[in-house]
This record gives C-alpha cells, structure tokens and sequence, in this order.
C-alpha cells in the first residue's frame, strides 16, 4: 500500500511545473478529450459524417461547379458547432456545478489561462470539421465533370462556425453561469441558423452577419461574378471567436487591448462584408449578362463552335456529345449545319433572382446554361433539335405544329432511355397529354397527339425512324406541316387531335 | 397526506428553480413576440417552427423543474418523491398554461396553425422533459438532474426531425396531407413520456437486477 | 443491549466496487461511532439504513421497521434523522423555513405543534440568533448545524449523522458532541466520523470498517485494549513500528510490535484503530 505511493510521489516530484502556455495546451488537451466524448458532440459528429454521405453520394450531382460546392461545405458543420457551444458551455460550468471553482480560483493557472483552455479544446473539434470539409470538397473536385475554383475562404467558413460557436459557449459560461442558458441559445441559433427564421436576408448587406450566408442561386455562375466577399467573413468570424474568448478570459490590460484589436477585426471584417456588390463585379456582371462572347473562349468541335465563359470549357466536349447525337439523327443540311452553341447567363438583378433568359434570334445559335448534369441534358438537347428544325430559339419557341414530333424525337432518340429523358424534360413529369417542354430560354409545348406520336416513335426500333426522318426530311421540318402529316410519314397509326396552330 | 401537501405548497414553491424557469419563459415568449414587435409577418410555417422552438423552450425549462439542492437530506422522509414531484408539477401547470397561452396569442391569428395541435405538440414536449428530469433523478443522486435532462430534450429535438424515418411523421408542416397522422404520433408520444414520469415517480424498493438475499445470519 | 437496528449480509455494488460486502451488524441505544479510513463504505452503509439507497442484498430492520415493503419502509422513515455527507439547501430559505420545510416532509402538519418543534431544534443546535438570516449568509458552521438540526426536528428514534463534525471549529464541535450525547440518551444514533476523539468522547460502541466490511464491533475500550502493550517510546525510528512519529518532547512515538524491553506508554483509541485497520489491510492487500 505505501510503496505505490512513495513510487507515485517521487514521479510527482520529478514532474516539474512548466510554462503557463504548456499548462494551458495541456489543459486545452485535456478539455478536448473530454469534449469529444461528450453524447452531444458525438451524435452531432455522427449526424455530420452521415450528412457528408448522404450529401456526397447524390447521384445526379456529376457535374459540380466548384465556386459552388465550396459553399456547400458549410451547412453541415453547423450541427456540430451547435454542440460545440453546448458542451464548451458545460464544461466551464462543470466546475463551478461540483463547486471546484473555489479551490480552482487560487491555482497557478488563472481564470484568464484557465478559460483559454476551454476555448481552445474546441479546437481539435473544428480540425475534425476541417477534415470533413476538406473530404467534401475534394469528392467534388475530383469528379470528372468538376469545372470552376473553390474559394479557401469558403471552405473555411464550417471550421470557422465551430470555433465560434464553442468559443459563444464559453463566453456565455462566464456571462449567465447557469445550466440553462445555453440550451436556450442554441435553439435560438438552430431557429435562425438552421431553421431560416433569420431576421436577415438577401445576397448582400446584414444577411452576412450570420454565421453561414448561402446565396439562393439556381444556376451556378463564373467564379468572378459571385462577388461573395468571403475573405472577409471569414475575417468576421475568426474576429467574432477571438473577442468571445478574449471578453470570457480575465480584465488584465493586455487582455483589454486585445480585445480591442478583435473587435477592430470584426467590426472590420463585419463592415466590408455588409457592402454592396463590389462594382467591378457589377459590371462584369452586367457584361457576362449582355455581352458573353466578349468574355468567352470559343472552341471548334467537328462542324459546330462552343463558346464557353473559360471556367466552362472543358464542359464543352459533354455539349459537342449532344450536338452530335442530335445531328445524327437529322437528315438533310441539318446533318452537316454549323451551330454555335453559346451558354448565357442573367446575372444583372442579382444572383438570388432567377431570370429566364430571352431565346437568342441569331440562326443557328443555341443557348447552353451554366448548370449541367441530370434534367439539363435532355433541355439542351431539345435546343438543339429545335434549332435544327426550326433555325433559331425564338422560332423553335413559337412551333406550334407538326415539327415538335420532330424536334422531341430527335431531342430523346439518341439518348439513353428516352422516355425517362422525356419525362424528365416535360415540365410535369409526365407521359401523356399536353405539357411543357422545358430548354434552356423559353419552353416549348407538347400537344397529347405530338406526345402520343413521340412515345410511339421512341417505342420503335431505332434505325426504321431514322431511314424515315431522313427520308421525309424536308417535309417533316416543313412549317406547314401537321401532327396528322408527320405521324403519317413516320408510319404512326394514331388519333392526334388538332395541333394548337389550327385551334 | 393532504395535510402535509398544503403544508408544503409554499415552501416548494419557493424551493421551485424560478430564475431557470423565468429565463426559459422569457426566451420563449421573445420567440414569437420579436417578430411581432418588428413588425414581420411571419408565414404560415415560420410560424409554426416558431411555436415549436417555444415549446421546446418550455421543456427544457421544465427539464429544470426537479432540481432540488436540498435532495441528499430530503430524500429519506415519509414524505415520498410522489408528492414532491407532483406537487411541483401541480404548481407550475398553471403559470406554464398561462405563458402557453400568452405565446399562442403571441402569433398573428391568421398565420396560427391549428392551436389544439400546436398545444398537443408543446404538452407532449413538457411530458418528455418531465420524463427525462424523472429518469435522471431515478438514475442518479445528483441533486441537479436538470442539465443531463435539458441536454438529451435538446438532442432529440433537434436530430429526431432528421432521424425520423418518412413512414412516421412528427414534424410535419401545417397543411400537410399528414398533418393527422403526426399528431396521432403527437399523442402517442405525449402517453409514452407521461406513462415514463409517472414510473419514475414510483421509489423502488430495490435496485434493478438486485438478486435474492440470502437468509439473514446472526452476528454479533 | 437492547437491539434497536440489526442488520445482516448487507451487499452493495457499485460497477465493479464493493461499497458493501456482507456486513451485519446490530446496535443498540446510544451512540455508536462508524470509524474507517475514506473509501471504506461508511457513507453507503449509513445511506442503505438511512432508506436513501437500497441494498443489492441482505436486510435490515430499524425499530422493528422493515424498509424491504414500502410499508416498512415509510414508518422507518417517520422515525428517522438523516444528515448526510455533503447537505444541500436552499440558499434563499431561513434555518427556520428550512428546518420547518424538512419538518413538513416528516409529516408534522400541525402548524403550531410544529414551528414550537422547529424552534426546540434550533435553540437545541444553537442556532437561535441566526434563525431569521439566509443560509446564504450563514458560515459552514452554522451551516452544518442547520443541517442537524433538519434530521433532529421530529424527535426521530434513529438518528443516521454522516461526519457531522466535518469543518467545526473546537467550541462548535464541542456543543455538536453536547447535542449528540444528549440525543443519544434515549435514541438510537449512528455516527461516523474521521475523528476517534469524537469516538472516544461520544460513543458506547464502536464499528470500525474497511474495504467495505465491519472489521471492529465492540466499546471504545476494547479497541483502545488492542493496543494494550503495542504502544512504546523510543529515541529513534524503531523498524518493528508499523507507524512512528516524533512528538513534540523529542521522542518516538511507535505503535506495532514493540522490541524486548520497549518503554510502553498508555494506549488511546486512535493507536487501537490504526491497529485494527493495519491488520485489516494487510489481509486486504494480501
């Protein structure tokens, strides 16, 4: 019985006191053992890792955009960080809830050194978050199909949440030391963090002083368009985290000064994000809008030319892949025609507003949009057969007649399950009767006949439709034509109806 | 006994955590009632996330209620926990009615979702946060059970939505085709947690898996 | 003896730990003080027959009262004063309100026969001055005293006092004995302590505990006797002492196996508890 003792006080004496700084990365350590065995970070960690799962393995997300899939790091760290401010918050509890505080406030490590601790346990928690996003957004960028740049700014931004966050627990420990309070304020954060009940909103202006700022944009857009003035929310938050500690820790003078200097950073990084749109991406916003082919590289793929902004190029070779298909299916010139394939964008009324785009009048052009993967393929198919048959958008928008059997069999034909695809790009999801067909600019619309007559085509074997387009070629492309006619010369026996030009 | 109940009404409600309660009562009623003092007219579903996240704030004030500082000396008297703990819960109903009520008129009329429903949602949270208050004063000796309580009502509220599987809705939208259906599983939920409290209520007179005593020997 | 509190086999585990293995024990009117060294199981011995905890085995019967039926059980605790380790209060409640709120729960309804009661207690643990201040403001003394005087009010029959003389300063611990000797007259009080001082001045019987099983029963001078004769004085360090300190004449103090011709000195409780529990760990360790 005495001899463990004696062995242990001789360790005891051996293990002399070292810095303050080590005594406090030692505590830190200590703390962040213990935090990350709290339930309530380890189920937060669970649900995050089965968020980044579930999140990752979406199987129509092949083409990610990655000034966008950086932002798309940062709502899932936010589970985490709300047990971060949770747990931080009962660990600095927890000795004044054994009543330790009294024996603890005379100790070597002040309070001061003593909160830092705490604080920085939080640390290897964000580190984890870190990994996880780092995860995410390599899965994406690794893709074949990933284009664009994400932004380390963005990518920051969950970590970030977590620092936060643990550091408002600690904070709010030395403010309110009372059991409650911090799971009150983490509902209050879930209410508007997660919840959107957020007083703020909008892509500019006070919507950044929350912690986690998603621009609602449909479509992606050129990295240099976005204008989210990242750098300095990050800046905001690490300045939002370093004054929560610092104003938990002690009053000492140097401690004062510092906190003057995280506040600076903050109110810094807090003002320049709530700024308007930065002009020069204003304008260049306004120009991608109104003049893309002064800001796009053009490529030469086989007879036609794809104009991309340059984050896009390597998309073109997927649009090319269309086109062909499409155009081997078409008989007459339209085998051989010289398209140009342009992507456009609106970009002038904000990021967050979703404006159609006009269909283009220029012969031969086809629109092409920023997002591509899943439902995009089969619209901008469909622009192309429409094209092909009518000449340009703004007529392929007005068919009305007997060319739209011709355009959706040409649009599905070539593709892998056509029907799928058609179902896909009809506005209703549907296989019968009237509907919208969505494209890139303005839809088109399907009469129940011209679907019927479709559906009857893409049931038959390939090569006998195709001998029949391109047969009747002329004809079929013909603007005179009807649902009727085109149904006879594809050999369809069915009751059509009249097409919505004749009604 | 009922002498011994009126007897103690004062001095429990006294011993009752007032400021944890006050601070959760005022958090809750700042839930709807910033909204309305600014202004916005919520919509019909921010409206009712609203409602809930006051309830939930209800709760996890009421997960307080069974903390006692006075627990290590009071445990033992023929005054059981039966009592105390429903007497209690018997003094706080009222007031917790009253700021339920308070929070309901809180919300614009025409973006309310059902009341019935709403309050059937905010019943089966308390009965949940008694629950767990209950079991963590069965399942410990700590004299503040509230904070363990608190944590695990604040967990399942927030990860259930996530964690539910689609077949068994609870956390549905006003006007959804469901909406019946989940506050069926409202209901359920509210018996399951107060059959829960009031087992908790009950002081065994062994622990579980306690195993037979043998004859008791003599011994000097 | 008259028993008034007889206890056999009593177990308790917690996780892996035996708290309490197989004790029996029986007591009798008066004093009896629980000795041992910390970790030992004297507070889950005296929460198992203050009703607090229950026991994984063995039974045990207070007064005649048996706490295995809930029956049992609720009259055991109507004839019980319990002071635990480390009591709580209400730091915004007067000694009064609060020793008045632990006597309702002991079931005195009757307003004035029991704020008469609560009054007795407090004048009893002298706590008269201070009975309308917060025991927020009070000193742990008086604290401690509060605490007495709750598992005094009602005149229980078993009086269950877990180290109530912890943080005392001497007077304090010297009207603490006067309450207790004067409690112990006519009731039945279990008392542990770190102190053998309190043993010596207080108790009729002794129960010294180790490792979780009573290793002593018997009086204050059947332990002291066990060091009849292994108490001596020497100039140095002895080898054969199994503890020896310096006093302040300059000699040793040694307590074990004396040599040949050893200069023995008057044995006290405290040598025949150190001897007891020397032996005890011994066998525990061995």
């Amino acid at each position: 019985m005495t001899a463990p003792v004696r062995e242990k006080e001789a360790q005891a004496a051996l293990a002399a006191p070292g810095t303050p700084r080590a005594a406090v990365l030692a505590l830190a350590l200590f703390e962040a053992r213990r935090l990350l065995r709290r339930l309530p970070v380890l189920l937060a960690l669970v649900g995050y890792t089965t968020w980044l799962v579930w999140h990752n393995v979406q199987p129509w997300d092949e083409f990610p955009v990655l000034q966008d899939a950086d932002r798309a790091t940062q709502g899932g760290p936010l589970f985490v960080a709300l047990a971060a401010l949770l747990c931080a918050n009962q660990a600095v509890l927890r000795s004044r809830r054994r009543d330790t505080e009294r024996h603890f406030e005379v100790l070597a490590l002040s309070r001061g050194q003593r909160t830092a601790a705490h604080a920085l346990s939080v640390v290897p928690l964000a580190l984890l978050v870190a990994v996880g996003v780092v995860a995410q957004f390599t899965w994406e960028a690794v893709k074949p199909g990933a284009i664009g740049h994400g932004s380390p700014a963005e990518l920051l931004v969950g970590p970030l949440t977590v620092l936060l966050f643990g550091a408002l627990g600690v904070l709010l420990a030395r403010l309110v030391p009372s059991a409650v309070a911090a799971p009150l304020l983490v509902v209050v954060f879930f209410l508007m963090f997660v919840g959107a009940a957020f007083p703020f909103a909008g892509e500019t202006g006070t919507a950044w002083l929350a912690p986690v700022v998603g621009t609602a944009s449909k479509y992606p857009f050129p990295s240099g368009l976005l204008g989210r003035p990242a750098a300095w929310h990050a800046l905001y938050l690490a300045g939002l985290a370093l004054t929560a500690v610092l104003l938990s820790g002690s009053r000492g003078r140097r401690v004062q000064a510092a906190v003057a200097a995280a506040l600076a950073v903050t109110v810094l990084g807090g003002a320049a994000q709530t700024r308007d749109v930065p002009e020069a991406t204003a304008a260049a916003r306004q120009r991608a809008s109104l003049t893309p082919e002064k800001e796009q590289t053009c490529l030469r793929r086989g007879t036609s030319e794809y104009c991309a902004f340059p984050e896009w190029a390597p998309r073109t070779a997927d649009w090319e892949r269309v086109v062909r298909g499409v155009q081997s299916l078409a008989g007459g010139p339209a085998q051989g025609q010289r398209l140009l394939v342009r992507q456009r964008l609106e970009a002038r009324y904000g990021l967050d507003v979703d404006s159609a785009l006009p269909p283009a009048t220029t012969p031969g052009q086809v629109t092409v949009g920023t997002a591509w993967g899943g439902n995009r393929v089969p619209e901008f198919s469909t622009a192309v057969a429409a094209v092909l048959v009518a000449g340009d958008e703004k007529a392929a928008a007005g068919v009305c007649d007997g060319r739209m059997v011709t355009v959706m069999w040409l649009s599905l034909a070539w593709q892998d399950d056509p029907e799928a695809q058609l179902r896909h790009v009809r506005l209703d999801d549907s296989l019968s009767g009237e509907a919208i067909v969505l494209s890139p600019t303005d839809p088109l619309t399907m009469t129940a006949g011209q679907t019927e007559v479709v559906r009857a085509l893409l049931e038959r074997p390939l090569p006998s439709v195709v001998g029949r387009v391109k047969a009747h070629w002329a004809e079929l492309t013909s603007p005179k034509i009807t649902t009727a006619r085109a149904a006879e010369l594809l050999g369809v026996h069915a009751k059509v109806g009249p097409d919505r030009c004749e009604a | 006994m009922r002498g011994v109940i009126r007897a103690l009404a004062v001095p429990v409600w006294r011993t009752l955590p007032w400021r944890t309660l006050g601070a959760a009562g005022a958090v809750g009623l700042l839930i709807p009632g910033l909204p309305r003092l600014s202004g916005a007219e919520p919509a019909g579903w921010v409206t009712l996330l609203l409602l809930r996240a006051a309830a939930l704030v209800l709760g996890l004030g009421l997960a307080f209620l069974l903390d006692d500082p006075a627990r290590p000396g009071t445990t033992p008297v023929p005054t059981g926990r039966a009592v105390r703990t429903a007497l209690r819960v018997a003094l706080v109903a009222p007031l917790a009615a009253v700021w339920w009520t308070a929070v309901l008129l809180l919300v614009p009329g025409a973006h309310r979702p059902p009341t019935g429903d709403v309050t059937l949602e905010a019943g089966a949270a308390c009965a949940l946060a008694l629950a767990l208050a209950g079991l963590a004063v069965r399942h410990s000796e700590d004299p503040h059970p509230g904070r363990p309580a608190a944590t695990a009502l604040l967990a399942a509220a927030l990860f259930a939505p996530l964690l539910l599987p689609d077949d068994w809705p609870l956390f549905v939208p006003a006007g959804d085709p469901r909406w019946d259906t989940a506050h069926d599983h409202w209901a359920w939920l509210l018996a399951a947690a107060g059959t829960i409290w009031l087992l908790t209520l009950h002081e065994p007179l062994r622990r579980l898996f306690r195993r037979r005593s043998p004859r008791p020997r003599r011994s000097g | 003896m008259t028993t008034t509190v007889s206890a056999s086999g009593l177990t308790l585990r917690f996780g892996g730990t035996r708290a309490l293995d197989d004790v029996s024990l029986r007591l009798g009117r008066g004093v009896t003080g629980l000795l041992g060294p910390n970790g030992a199981g004297k507070t889950t011995l005296l929460r198992v027959l203050a009703t607090a905890v229950p026991a994984d085995r063995g039974a045990f019967t207070v007064l005649g009262h048996d706490p295995a039926t809930a029956r049992g059980r609720q009259e055991l605790r109507r004839n019980l004063g319990y002071l635990p380790q480390t009591p709580g209060f209400h730091p915004d409640f007067t000694p009064f309100e609060f020793v008045d709120y632990v006597a309702i729960l002991k079931e005195l309804t009757d307003r004035a026969a029991r704020h008469r009661e609560v009054r007795r207690v407090l004048a009893e643990t002298d706590l008269d001055d201070v009975r309308g201040r917060r025991i927020k403001k009070l000193s742990g003394g008086m604290r401690q005293r509060v605490a007495l005087a709750a598992a005094l009010v009602g005149d229980p029959g078993f009086l269950v006092l877990d180290e109530p003389t912890v943080g005392l300063d001497p007077e304090q611990r010297m009207r603490f004995r006067e309450v207790i000797a004067r409690a112990g007259e006519d009731r039945t009080v279990l008392l542990s302590t770190h102190q053998t001082e309190d043993v010596a001045m207080l108790c009729n019987r002794v129960l010294v505990m180790a490792g979780g099983r009573i290793r002593f029963a018997g009086t204050p001078a059947e332990l002291t006797a066990r060091a009849a004769g292994r108490v001596w004085s020497s100039s140095g360090r002895d080898p054969g002492a199994k503890a020896g300190w310096r006093t302040g004449t300059g000699a040793f103090r040694n307590v074990g196996d004396p040599p040949p011709g050893a200069d023995l000195l008057e044995p006290t409780l405290e040598d025949g508890y150190l001897l007891t529990l020397d032996g005890e760990l011994a066998e525990v360790t061995a």
